[in-house]
């Protein structure tokens, strides 16, 4: 099979946009990763969009707006893990020899959406019943506190750490970094998260080219970096009471691309992980088998995680710092993985990374562990 | 129309096929698979674990153990915040979510004993009560009130 390469990178700034609409951001972010990858568009053999709430044919609009109307297009939903699914949706393309030129660009308006708490979906019963996602993360994070003796303070400098890392990167959302007594004294979401424990409601915009090696060569680019694995799962039926202080869909994810790129968790340099909470990351983190299961609170806090500690972690300030425009949030991922791995990363760059980790995980329906989870490893 | 059928229309479930409730008394449903005898809250048409669709519909246990818990402070606008939600352990092996009543925030514990109660949850566009499940504790745990 054909080997697979990132040869372009954009996005947009993440934050509120107001006079912006989805598409419009989309289009920035295309052509941001065109102009990074010096290739003719025109090169450019099929696209897959992936977005949540965009509606019909938003990546069509996209295409319309940068010129590349015509060419084959998937529109891609799967929660959270949306752009990081399309990514891996063009990967495949390229691998199977269908095409050797494809764009992967995801995107959201969400600010326009939707206010405060997300809940699952509203035809879910926990949802029904009351659950928001901040809820269902705060009911691990209790567990997580049950079982290994994590404390608030430990979950609060995660979000210190992930917005000083942010204030870092000038496409992040919060340009600021926050002390431990502000994400303690922020107010309650859903008790033990309170407001900085939260990633933010965003708008965004992410996109990368792939290319196989064959284009790479043709192309002579010379700053690709390579994917080495892109896994994707779905969360399994809960049978009987399984643990909430593990993520079991995360680990077999993961598992499966460590497989496949013929790396352990031990190579990985660095991650970028879905930490749409504080606790969320460290669920990521020691399902992914970076750092073992229990300890990662008690690492962050001895600076293991920090960009320039033993294994960073979430270096472009991760969803609570740099944002959490659904649909480019996957895609955004890859960007940092890409910049990092190109040694383009300025105030935040990680010295000899080689090995970088992305993961995504979105959604959440009553009765199964998740609904779909993505890894992503790329090598220099 | 009789009498009996105005009182058995008085309420709603807030969803069907999830308990059975009659006279103000209710016990919720799950799904027991015949072959593997593997519990699902709420039923299913397929056992998860050996794929069997042969899953007889049976009352649950009236009582369990809190595994984790929150108090929700944001939330939708059909919910009147702050209000506390609960994952309790059943014996049949299955895991049920739903609101804590008759307890503050700062009694909920881990482990802590409940049971199952069916209560007004709202009304409907007619005027009916809408009923659902909730917990409350129960033995020493029981506030004083």
């Amino acid at each position: 099979m054909e080997d697979v390469y990132v040869i372009g990178v954009g996005m947009t700034k993440f934050g509120k946009h107001p006079d912006r609409t989805a598409v419009d951001l989309g289009a920035e972010a295309v052509l941001e990763a065109i102009k990074d990858a010096e290739i003719d568009p025109r090169r450019i053999e099929a696209a897959y969009c992936g977005h949540v709430f965009g509606g019909m044919v938003t990546g069509q609009k996209v295409l319309a707006q940068v010129g590349l109307a015509g060419i084959p297009l998937t529109n891609v939903e799967n929660a959270c893990s949306s752009g990081a699914t399309a990514i891996r949706e063009g990967y495949l393309a390229i691998r199977a020899r269908e095409h050797d030129v494809v764009l992967a660009f995801g995107l959201e308006h969400l600010t326009t959406r939707f206010r405060g708490a997300l809940t699952p979906g509203e035809d879910d019963l926990e949802a029904a019943v009351g659950l928001t996602m901040p809820g269902i993360y705060a009911m691990r994070a209790r567990r997580h506190m049950e079982e290994f003796g994590t404390t608030r303070e430990e979950l609060a400098l995660i979000a210190v750490k992930n917005k000083r890392n942010a204030s870092l990167n000038p496409y992040a959302q919060f340009q600021n970094p926050v002390t431990l007594e502000e994400v303690l004294n922020s107010r309650l979401i859903a008790d033990p998260l309170r407001l900085y424990d939260c990633s933010p409601v965003s708008d965004g915009a992410a996109a990368v080219i792939l290319a196989s090696g064959w284009a790479v060569a043709k192309l002579s680019s010379r700053r690709a970096v390579r994917i080495a694995a892109a896994a994707l799962r779905t969360g399994t039926v809960e049978v009987g009471l399984p643990s909430m202080a593990f993520e079991e869909l995360t680990h077999r994810t993961a598992q499966d691309a460590y497989e496949r790129a013929g790396i352990g968790p031990e190579d990985v340099d660095f991650a970028e992980v879905h930490d749409c909470f504080s606790i969320a990351e460290v669920l990521r983190v020691e399902g992914l088998g970076l750092y073992p299961v229990g300890e990662y609170p008690k690492r962050v806090a001895r600076g293991e995680a920090d960009i320039n500690g033993r294994l960073p972690i979430n270096p472009s300030g991760g969803l609570l710092g740099k944002g959490h425009p659904l649909g480019a949030t996957g895609v955004a991922q890859v960007v940092e993985l890409v910049r990092q791995l190109r040694g383009e990363a300025g105030d935040r760059q990680i010295a000899r990374a080689k090995v970088g980790l992305a993961h995504c995980r979105g959604g959440k329906a009553a009765g199964i562990e998740g609904a779909a989870c993505t890894v992503i490893i790329a090598t220099r | 129309m009789s009498d009996a059928n105005v009182a058995s229309q008085a309420y709603v479930p807030f969803r069907q096929g999830l308990f059975r409730f009659e006279e103000g008394v209710g016990e919720l449903l799950g799904g027991r698979c015949r072959h593997c005898r593997t519990w699902y809250f709420p039923s299913r048409r397929v056992c998860a674990k050996c794929l069997s669709q042969k899953i007889e519909v049976l009352p649950l246990s009236k009582q369990g153990t809190v595994y984790t818990y929150t108090t929700i402070y944001q939330s939708t606008p059909e919910f009147q915040v702050p209000y506390i939600l609960v994952y309790v352990d059943l014996p049949e092996g299955v895991r049920v979510l739903a609101q804590l009543t008759q307890c503050s925030p700062e009694a909920v514990r881990i482990g802590m004993p409940v049971e199952v109660v069916f209560e007004e949850v709202g009304r409907d566009q007619e005027g009916r009560a809408i009923i659902g499940y909730r917990f409350r504790p129960v033995g020493p745990w029981v506030r004083e009130s």
